[in-house]
């Protein structure tokens, strides 16, 4: 009986000994992710803002096609669209249906910066990680930032400091702002005149007008601000009415009367729609140029763009591209899509692109990207507008301090 | 609140003038309407997207044919395009649910809109279009010593000969008396033996001409994109009853409130420059709740 019982439990022992080296193995290497990782797109399709966004969506499509070739963690990326129509309310149900039916595991989106500022709200509540591909304000990853929303396009704050720094260079002393009554339009207004006055605090602000997202008509806006005579003009468009401001300007003749600085100007987005019937001399900021800087890296995206659409990529084929990159290899990364993992991954992370090696910055969650400035101008080989002159400044000269995002957000 | 600091008379001046031409179009599509609100009885909510299909389509036009001669045929062709797009609705399903109750006309005309809405966005696609301003209207000419765009000046002109066309033809072409009668009593119009289902037709076709080529004088001055419908349908809604119901003249007047406020509020109040042209609406319909001049109804 005794012998019996003995022989019952080393056989026991011997199996679970068995059981357990066998299990070793597969804790050695990440294992398969065995599903895809699936990427849900806000952004608006329809009106203005698609010379912006098909860019993002195109260049996103272009960059995971590569990534799935290799494979990520044995897995592919998907994603899928839903158009907002520029309206903060259908982003956020757009939001809404990506992650309840769909189950998407990221969040990409959205140009407009209230829907952005919607959706990176209900993203903090899910839990979900937002990547915010296009809207510019500043409170996204400033005062209104946390662990759940990244962003990749570079904000008010940013370009701010650049135009303040570039015009309190320039002799102008008095000043029109004009533009786009949102969110996004105050925001880089405020930026920009916040950072001149510090800079050249002899400058004085005539006047402002704002106008509702999407007026059709801006001529007797232009007529007035004609009519203020200033020296110069900070006008704060958005996606729906760069193009049209641009278009009245040059139709009123505008540009040739009062020099005026437009953020967003010279991207391709908005420059390309016009064509020959462009504005000149018109002073403008941007990410993303395809025509510079002349390296092999950029030709090579340009290129690749190209074959792929038959259209040159604006700045939001950047944006589309680096937010691919950065999912990839925070995946790679993680090991997992488990989405805090994910995160942490993605804190600190940095990818290469046709600007350079761009870094998400750990405590905003901010890319760091450089900012181009210059003029646009006809030439002979295009038949749009391309800025020329073109200054580069560093993303480092331009991001916040973390000081000023603790400040601006409240905490120690 | 910011005021401009000193008003001179140059810049109300030349506000003026910008917004009467824009009044100017206004005009020309709500002219549009009353003939249908008036003849027909029904309000054209579809109207807005012939607007817009007449915006899309000189964009068509003019980027084919290019250049100027692009734009002046654009002006031509659209009007009759959407013109004959009514026709086809009309003669097509409209007609068949006049003996209907009214509001199956009001609801078909709604539905229509939403339709043409669609269609807009599957043929033209979501971005914007830009129509080229002629040669000869580009830049601006300095009225009162500050600058107008000269294609505002085109419309200025171009707004009262198309009055004074409508004028004439409703009330001295044979068609335009009948109309106005069919207006006024349909059924004397039948029983005088003569087919008021025509006369319905011609109206409707005709409101809608108006309504294409308010579209394809509108295109070189704003972008051209989807919403246009929306944003074009309110406002004429509002200057048909503030002017009365069915009356041309009316439209004009309406209009031309509506014009000059917007311009003036630019000016005056920019923040908030969107108020004024309602403010004045609801001023109006305080002051005359059934329109300024008398409604046909």
């Amino acid at each position: 009986m005794k012998d019996k019982a003995m022989l019952k439990s080393i056989v026991l022992v011997v199996v679970m000994l068995v059981t357990v080296l066998a299990l070793i193995p597969s804790c050695a290497a990440p294992p398969p992710l065995g599903r895809p990782i699936k990427v849900g797109i806000v952004d608006t399709y329809s009106g203005g803002p698609t010379s912006y966004t098909n860019d993002v969506r195109d260049a996103f499509k272009l960059a995971i096609d590569e990534a799935n070739k290799k494979g990520i963690l044995g897995t592919t990326i998907e994603f899928t669209t839903r158009d907002d129509k520029f309206k903060p309310d259908l982003a956020l149900s757009g939001a809404k249906e990506l992650v309840m039916s769909e189950k998407v595991d990221i969040l990409m989106g959205t140009i407009n910066s209230a829907s952005a500022l919607a959706v990176s709200d209900y993203a903090k509540t899910e839990k979900i990680p937002f990547i915010d591909t296009f809207a510019k304000d500043e409170t996204i990853t400033g005062k209104l930032g946390h662990r759940y929303v990244f962003s990749v396009t570079e904000n008010t704050a940013m370009a701010g400091k650049a135009i303040g720094a570039y015009l309190a260079k320039q002799p102008y002393v008095k000043y029109w702002i004009a533009g786009d009554d949102y969110a996004y339009g105050h925001a880089i207004a405020d930026a920009s005149w916040r950072n001149l006055t510090s800079l050249k605090p002899a400058v004085q602000l005539l006047g402002q007008s704002w106008w509702k997202v999407g007026e059709p008509d801006l001529t007797p806006y232009i007529t007035a601000m004609l009519a203020a005579k200033p020296d110069a003009a900070i006008i704060a468009t958005g996606a729906a009415d760069c193009v049209p401001f641009l278009k009245a300007a040059k139709a009123t003749g505008f540009n040739e009367k009062v020099p005026f600085f437009m953020h967003t100007a010279t991207e391709q987005g908005t420059i390309a729609p016009l064509g020959l019937d462009a504005p000149e001399g018109v002073w403008g900021t941007s990410n993303y140029h395809f025509y510079y800087p002349d390296t092999a890296e950029n030709k090579a995206f340009v290129k690749a763009f190209q074959d792929a659409y038959n259209r040159f990529p604006g700045a939001g084929a950047l944006y589309g591209y680096i937010a691919a990159n950065f999912i990839a290899k925070a995946v790679e990364k993680a090991g997992t899509m488990d989405t805090e993992k994910f995160i942490d991954a993605l804190e600190g992370l940095k990818v290469d692109s046709p600007v350079g090696e761009v870094e998400m910055r750990a405590y905003d969650h901010q890319a760091i990207l450089p900012i181009f400035m210059g003029v646009t101008k006809k030439v002979p080989e295009y038949n749009f507008l391309i800025a020329t002159n073109i200054v580069t400044i560093p993303g480092k000269d331009l991001m916040p301090t973390i000081d000023e995002i603790k400040a601006a957000r409240g905490v120690k | 609140m910011h005021f401009l600091p000193d008003i001179g008379l140059a810049t109300l001046g030349i506000q003026l003038l910008v917004g009467l031409s824009r009044a100017m179009i206004l005009f020309i599509v709500s002219a549009g309407m009353s003939l249908i609100l008036g003849v027909l009885r029904i309000p054209n909510v579809a109207h807005g997207s012939l607007y817009m299909i007449g915006a899309f389509l000189a964009f068509s036009v003019a980027s084919f044919f290019g250049g100027s001669t692009g734009f002046w045929l654009a002006l031509i062709l659209a009007p009759l395009a959407v013109a004959l797009i009514s026709l086809i609705a009309e003669r097509g399903i409209f007609c068949h649910l006049y003996e209907r109750e009214h509001l199956m006309l009001l609801l078909f005309t709604f539905s229509l809109m939403l339709v043409f809405g669609d269609l807009v966005k599957l043929t033209w696609g979501g971005a914007f279009r830009s129509v080229t301003v002629p040669s000869i209207f580009s830049g601006s000419l300095p009225v009162f010593g500050l600058p107008v765009p000269r294609y505002n000046l085109f419309l200025l002109v171009i707004g009262p000969i198309i009055a004074i066309g409508l004028w004439l033809l409703m009330s001295k072409t044979r068609i335009g008396k009948i109309s106005r009668a069919a207006a006024v009593d349909r059924e004397m119009v039948g029983a005088v033996g003569i087919n008021v289902s025509w006369v319905f037709a011609i109206a409707f076709v005709i409101g809608c001409y108006l309504a294409g080529l308010g579209g394809a004088l509108v295109a070189p001055t704003v972008n051209i994109a989807l919403g246009m419908d929306h944003t074009i349908i309110i406002e004429a809604f509002l200057i048909v009853i503030i002017g009365g119901l069915g009356n041309m003249w009316g439209a004009l007047c309406g209009a031309l409130i509506f014009g000059v406020t917007q311009s003036f509020g630019v000016l005056l109040w920019p923040q908030f420059a969107i108020v004024f042209p309602y403010a004045a609406v609801i001023i109006v319909l305080l002051l005359r709740p059934s329109g300024l001049l008398k409604s046909v109804w």
